[in-house]
C-alpha cells in the first residue's frame, strides 16, 4: 500500500491544489469576497501565495520520495514515483500559472 | 507432454472441475459466479447494446439523408438521438471493456477468479436488467429525450414533465452500480490476486491500465450519481437545486456532469490503449517499449483528465482566469498521450510487424485517432470552440475519438483474444472485408460531417432544411453510414460464425508471453490448475513449459484437499504469497438482489415510494444474507498452500479482502460526499439569490449530540476490537459505538427540524447532507448489529477479527463525514 501511495500522492496533491485554486478564484470573484471587505489585489495575493505553496509542497514531496527514509525499496517503483512526482511539479507550475498572468474576474 | 505428465494434469483437472463448475442447465446461468461465464454473457449483452445503439444511428442517418426523407417528428427524434448517445456511452462503451476485463483479467494475472465473484454476478445482472428497462422505455415511447447530458432546466420538471427524464436519471444511476462494482473488483484483484512473483513492475500492461481506469471510475462516477440524485429530488419533491429563483443554479449540473463526463472520455480511451499495448507488441513480435513510461503516462493522463471538465463549459461565461487554467491542462494532457503513441510507434519500429487482422484494426485506429486528436486540439482552443460548439463539427470529432479510439481497438482485441474466448481458430475470412467496409464507411460519414458543421449545421436538429446547402453532404454521409453499419454487422457475424463452427485451435497461436495464454483454451472454470510462480513480464517467453507445469500442479494451491474454492492473495508490491482466499459457492443471491435493487430504483419513477422502501428493506436483508455466508466458525491456523509454504485463510488475517473492497468503495463514497460539499460551496458563492433568507442556527443540542456521537462511536469500536483480539467481552464497546452512531443520526435530524426542505437551495442542500449523515450512521449501526450476531454465533474469535476491522472502517467513515457534513451545515449559523 505504501508503494501505491508513493505513486499516487504527488499527482493527487496537484489535483487538490488545482481545485482549491479554482475554488478560491470563484470565491474572490463572488460577492462574498467584497462582502468581507477584501480587495481584488488581496485576492491576487492569496492566489499567488497558494500557487507558490503548492509548488513548494511538490518540491518537498519530490525530495522526500528520493530520500533514504521515504523512497521505495523497490527501484522500479522509486523511478515511477519520481517520474510522477516530476509530472505533478510541472503540472502545478504550468496549470496554475494563470494566477500570475491573467486578468482576474473578467 | 509425456503420458505420465498428462495423466497428472488430467487428474488435477478432475479434482478441480467439480469444485469450480457452474450449476447445470439454466439454473447455472442465474447462480454462476464464475468470471468466464459472466464475462461471456457480459460481452454478449454489451454487443447487443452496440447493435441497439447502431440501429438508432441508422434511424438518425435515414432521417437526415435528405429533406424529403424525414419520417419522424421532433419528439421521436429527440428520444432517438438521446438514446443513441446514452446507449453507446453507458450501455455499450463502458460495459464492453468491463466485460472483456471480467473475462480476461484473472487469466492474465494467473489467478482463479476476480476478487469478489458474487459482485461480478450482481453487477452483471444490474446491467442486464437496467439495459432492458431502457430498451423497453424506448420501444414504449417514453425514453429520455433531453440529450445524453440532460442539462437542466431543460430536464427539470417544468420543461420535461413526463417520466422520460426520471427513467434516465434513475435507470442510469442503477446501471452505474455495475460500473462501480466492477471497478472495486478490478482494483482489489489487480492489487491482491496475482501469480506469485508478479511484482508491480511485472504486471501485464493491461492490468495497469485497468487499475488506473477502475480508480477513475470510482472517482468520476460519483459526481454524476450525485447530480442525478439531486435532479431527481428536485423533480420529485421540488427541492430547488437548479432553480435560480430559489437559489439554485443549473450550472451546478454542468459541473457535476462534466466532472464525470470529461474523465469519462479517458475511462473509455484507456482500456482501448491497454488492449493496444497488449496486442501491438505481439503483432510486432517484440515486447512493449518503455513499459515504465507507459505506466507513468497512463496514471498522469488519468489524473490530469480530472482537471479538464470546464472545457465543456467554455461557452457558459466563466471568467478568463478560470478558462486559462483549463486551457493549460488541455495542453498538458497532450504530453502523456504523446508518450503512449511514441511507445507504440517505437514498439513497431523495434519489432517485425506481421499483418494479421488485429494489426489491421490497430492501424485503422492509428489513422482515425490521430485525425480525431487534431480536431480535438481545435475544439480545445477557446475561440474555435465558440464557433464549433454544438455543431456537427463536434459530432464528427466525437465519433472519430469514440469509434476510432475505442471501437477499433476493441475489435482488434476481440480478434486477438478470440482463441481464449472461444477456443477456436479463425477460419472464415469475412473479417478483412468487414474492416475495409468500416474504414470506407466511417470516413465517408464523419469526415464529411465536419464540413457540414463548419457550414453551420447544428447538432440535434431533426431535419435538414431544403436549401441550407448541407443536403448533398448529408446524403453522402447517410449512404456511407449504411456502409459503416454493414461493416460492423459483418464483424459481429464473422466473430459469431467463427465462435460456433470454426475448428479448434492450438493454445497460444500468437506466441504471446502473458499468462492468459498459459491455460487450455477456452479457459476452464478455475482458470489455472495451480497458481504459477513467475519472474518476468513475459513468463511464457522465458519458460515455454510453464503451461504444462501449471497444469500438472507445480504451482501453488494445486490439489484441492480442503474441497473448496481457494486462491492465493499476494502482497501488493512484490507479489509474495500472503494468505489463502476462499471463494463463495454458486449462489442465486446476487441475481435476486439485482432484481430487488431494480425495483428500488424504478419505483420512484411512478412515485410508488412505499414500494421503494419495501425494496430497500429487501436489498438490506439480501445484503446481510450475502455477508453472512462468508466466514468460518473455527480457527484453521496455517494451511498448506503447496510448494512447502503455509498460509492462513482469509478469515484469519486482519485486513481481509472485504476490507480492501470496502476501502475502495468508500473512496467512491468520499468523492460523492466531496461533490456534495462542492455543490454547497458552489451555490453559496456563485448562485443568484444567496444568502438564503433563513440560516440554520446550530443551537446546543445538535452539536452536543454530534460530539458525543463522534467520541462514543469511534472509541467504542476500538474497545470492541481490542476485546475481540484479547478474547474479552466486546459487547460493551460495541454497544457504546452503537449509541454513538444513534447520537450522530439524531444530531443530523436536528438539521431537518431547523430547515424547510423545499424553501431554498440552501435548505435542500442541508437536507441532503443530513440525509447522507443519517444514512451512513444507520449503515454503520446495522453493521455493528451484524457483528454482534456474528460474535454470538461463533464467527468471530481472537484470530478471526477481520469482520470487526471492516466495521471499524465504516464507522470511522461515518464519523468523519458526519463531523465534516454537520460542521459545514452549522458553520454559516455561527459565523458573525
Ligand atoms: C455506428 C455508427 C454511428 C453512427 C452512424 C452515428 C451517428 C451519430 C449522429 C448522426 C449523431 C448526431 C445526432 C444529432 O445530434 O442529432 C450522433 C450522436 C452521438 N453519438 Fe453516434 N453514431 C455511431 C456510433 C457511435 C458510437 C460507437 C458512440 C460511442 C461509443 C456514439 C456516441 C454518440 C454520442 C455520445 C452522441 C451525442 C448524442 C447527443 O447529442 O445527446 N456514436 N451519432
Ligand atoms: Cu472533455
Amino acid at each position: 500500500m505504501t508503494d501505491i501511495l508513493r505513486i499516487s500522492v504527488p499527482i493527487t496533491v496537484w489535483i487538490a491544489a488545482f481545485s482549491a485554486v479554482y475554488g478560491l478564484e470563484g470565491v474572490i470573484c463572488s460577492d462574498l469576497w467584497r462582502g468581507a471587505g477584501l480587495s481584488l489585489g488581496q485576492g491576487r495575493g492569496a492566489l499567488v501565495a497558494t500557487w507558490v505553496a503548492a509548488i513548494a509542497l511538490q518540491v518537498a514531496l519530490l525530495v522526500a520520495l528520493r530520500s533514504r527514509r521515504f523512497a521505495s525499496p523497490h527501484p522500479w517503483v522509486q523511478r515511477l514515483a519520481t517520474i510522477l512526482g516530476c509530472v505533478a511539479l510541472v503540472a502545478t507550475v504550468w496549470s496554475l500559472m494563470p494566477v500570475a498572468t491573467t486578468s482576474l474576474c473578467l | 507432454m509425456t503420458e505420465k505428465k498428462r495423466m497428472t494434469a488430467l487428474r488435477l483437472h478432475k479434482a478441480l472441475y467439480p469444485i469450480w463448475r457452474n450449476d447445470p442447465g439454466w439454473k447455472g446461468v442465474l447462480t454462476t459466479v464464475n468470471n468466464n461465464t459472466i464475462g461471456n454473457m457480459f460481452i454478449l449483452g454489451a454487443t447487443g447494446m452496440f447493435l441497439a445503439g447502431g440501429i438508432l444511428a441508422m434511424l438518425i442517418r435515414a432521417q437526415l439523408a435528405s429533406p424529403r426523407s424525414a419520417f419522424m417528428g421532433p419528439e421521436i427524434y429527440n428520444q432517438i438521438f438521446t438514446m443513441h448517445g446514452t446507449i453507446m456511452m453507458f450501455l455499450f462503451a463502458i460495459p464492453f471493456f468491463e466485460a472483456l476485463t471480467v473475462f480476461l483479467l484473472p487469466g492474465m494475472l494467473g489467478t482463479r477468479d476476480l476478487a469478489f465473484p458474487r459482485l461480478s454476478s450482481y453487477g452483471f445482472w444490474c446491467y442486464m436488467i437496467g439495459s432492458t428497462i431502457m430498451i423497453v422505455a424506448l420501444v414504449a415511447g417514453v425514453a429520455p429525450d433531453g440529450g445524453w447530458f440532460m442539462y437542466p432546466p431543460l430536464s427539470s420538471s417544468a420543461y420535461s414533465s413526463g417520466i422520460n427524464t426520471d427513467i434516465w436519471l434513475l435507470g442510469i444511476s442503477f446501471i452505474e452500480i455495475s460500473a462501480i462494482g466492477a471497478a472495486v473488483e478490478v482494483v482489489v484483484t489487480v492489487l491482491r490476486y496475482r501469480a506469485v512473483g508478479m511484482s508491480l513492475d511485472k504486471l501485464p500492461i493491461f492490468a495497469w491500465y485497468m487499475l488506473v481506469v477502475a480508480v477513475m471510475i470510482l472517482t468520476a462516477f460519483p459526481p454524476m450519481i450525485l447530480g442525478s440524485l439531486i435532479l431527481e429530488l428536485e423533480r420529485a419533491f421540488d427541492m430547488p437545486f437548479f432553480q435560480a429563483e430559489h437559489g439554485g443554479d443549473s450550472l451546478l449540473w454542468q459541473h457535476l456532469f462534466w466532472l464525470f463526463g470529461h474523465p469519462e472520455v479517458y475511462i473509455i480511451f484507456l482500456p482501448a490503449a491497454g488492449v493496444i499495448s497488449m496486442v501491438l507488441p505481439v503483432m510486432a513480435r517484440t515486447t512493449l517499449l518503455g513499459y515504465g513510461w507507459v505506466v507513468a503516462a497512463a496514471i498522469s493522463l488519468a489524473v490530469l483528465s480530472f482537471g479538464l471538465w470546464v472545457h465543456h463549459m467554455f461557452t457558459t461565461g466563466i471568467p478568463h482566469m478560470g478558462l486559462a487554467f483549463f486551457s493549460a491542462v488541455s495542453t498538458l494532457v497532450a504530453v502523456p498521450t504523446g508518450v503512449q503513441i511514441f511507445a507504440w510507434i517505437g514498439t513497431l519500429w523495434k519489432g517485425r510487424p506481421e499483418m494479421h487482422l488485429p494489426m489491421l484494426w490497430i492501424l485503422g485506429f492509428f489513422v482515425t485517432f490521430v485525425m480525431g486528436g487534431l480536431t480535438g486540439v481545435m475544439v480545445a482552443m477557446v475561440p474555435f470552440d465558440w464557433q464549433a460548439h454544438d455543431s456537427y463539427f463536434v459530432v464528427a470529432h466525437l465519433h472519430y475519438v469514440l469509434i476510432g479510439g475505442y471501437v477499433f481497438p476493441m475489435i482488434a482485441g476481440i480478434y486477438y483474444w478470440m482463441p481464449v474466448l472461444t477456443g477456436r481458430k479463425r477460419f472464415f475470412r469475412m473479417g478483412e472485408t468487414a474492416f475495409w467496409l468500416v474504414m470506407v464507411g466511417f470516413h465517408g460519414t464523419f469526415l464529411l460531417l465536419h464540413w457540414a458543421g463548419l457550414l453551420g449545421m447544428r447538432r440535434r436538429i431533426d431535419t435538414v432544411e431544403a436549401g441550407s446547402g448541407w443536403e448533398s453532404i448529408n446524403l453522402l454521409a447517410s449512404i456511407s453510414g449504411f456502409v459503416l453499419a454493414i461493416g460492423f454487422g459483418l464483424v459481429i457475424l464473422d466473430v459469431a460464425v467463427n465462435a460456433f463452427v470454426a475448428v479448434r485451435g492450438p493454445r497460444n497461436p500468437w506466441k504471446a508471453g502473458t499468462l492468459e495464454w498459459a491455460t487450455p483454451i477456452p479457459g476452464p472454470s478455475y482458470n489455472v490448475a495451480s497458481i504459477p510462480v513467475i519472474s518476468s513480464r513475459y513468463p511464457l517467453h522465458d519458460n515455454p513449459d510453464l503451461p504444462v507445469q501449471i497444469a500438472r500442479g507445480e504451482g501453488f494451491l494445486a490439489w484441492p484437499d480442503r474441497n473448496r474454492r481457494e486462491t492465493l492473495a499476494v502482497s501488493i508490491s512484490r507479489g509474495e504469497p500472503e494468505f489463502i482466499s476462499v471463494f463463495p459457492k454458486n449462489t442465486i443471491v446476487p441475481f435476486v438482489m439485482a432484481v430487488v435493487t431494480s425495483v428500488m430504483f424504478m419505483a420512484p419513477v411512478f412515485k410508488w415510494y412505499w414500494l421503494m422502501f419495501i425494496a430497500a428493506a429487501g436489498v438490506t436483508v439480501l445484503a446481510l444474507v450475502w455477508a453472512w455466508a462468508n466466514g468460518s466458525r473455527r480457527d484453521e491456523g496455517l494451511l498448506d498452500a503447496g510448494r512447502g509454504v503455509s498460509l492462513p485463510p482469509h478469515t484469519e488475517v486482519a485486513y481481509k479482502p472485504g476490507w480492501w473492497g470496502s476501502l475502495f468503495l468508500l473512496l467512491a463514497d468520499s468523492v460523492l460526499f466531496g461533490s456534495l460539499l462542492f455543490g454547497y460551496a458552489f451555490l453559496w458563492t456563485v448562485a443568484p439569490n444567496w444568502p438564503p433568507p433563513r440560516i440554520l442556527q446550530p443551537g446546543i443540542l445538535g452539536p452536543v449530540l454530534a460530539l458525543a456521537g463522534v467520541a462514543l462511536a469511534s472509541s467504542g469500536i476500538r474497545l470492541g476490537d481490542r476485546a475481540i483480539r484479547e478474547d474479552g467481552a466486546p459487547w460493551r464497546g460495541l454497544l457504546a459505538s452503537l449509541a454513538g452512531l444513534a447520537a450522530l443520526g439524531a444530531a443530523a435530524a436536528t438539521v431537518f427540524a431547523g430547515t424547510t426542505y423545499n424553501a431554498h437551495a440552501y435548505d435542500a442542500t442541508l437536507w441532503v447532507i443530513a440525509g447522507y449523515v443519517i444514512f451512513h450512521a444507520g449503515l454503520a449501526g446495522l453493521m455493528v448489529l451484524f457483528l454482534l450476531c456474528r460474535i454470538g454465533t461463533g464467527y468471530v474469535s481472537a484470530r478471526r477479527f477481520g469482520d470487526a476491522r471492516v466495521v471499524r472502517l465504516w464507522i470511522d467513515y461515518a464519523v468523519l463525514t458526519a463531523a465534516l457534513g454537520l460542521g459545514a451545515a452549522w458553520l454559516p449559523g455561527v459565523l458573525p
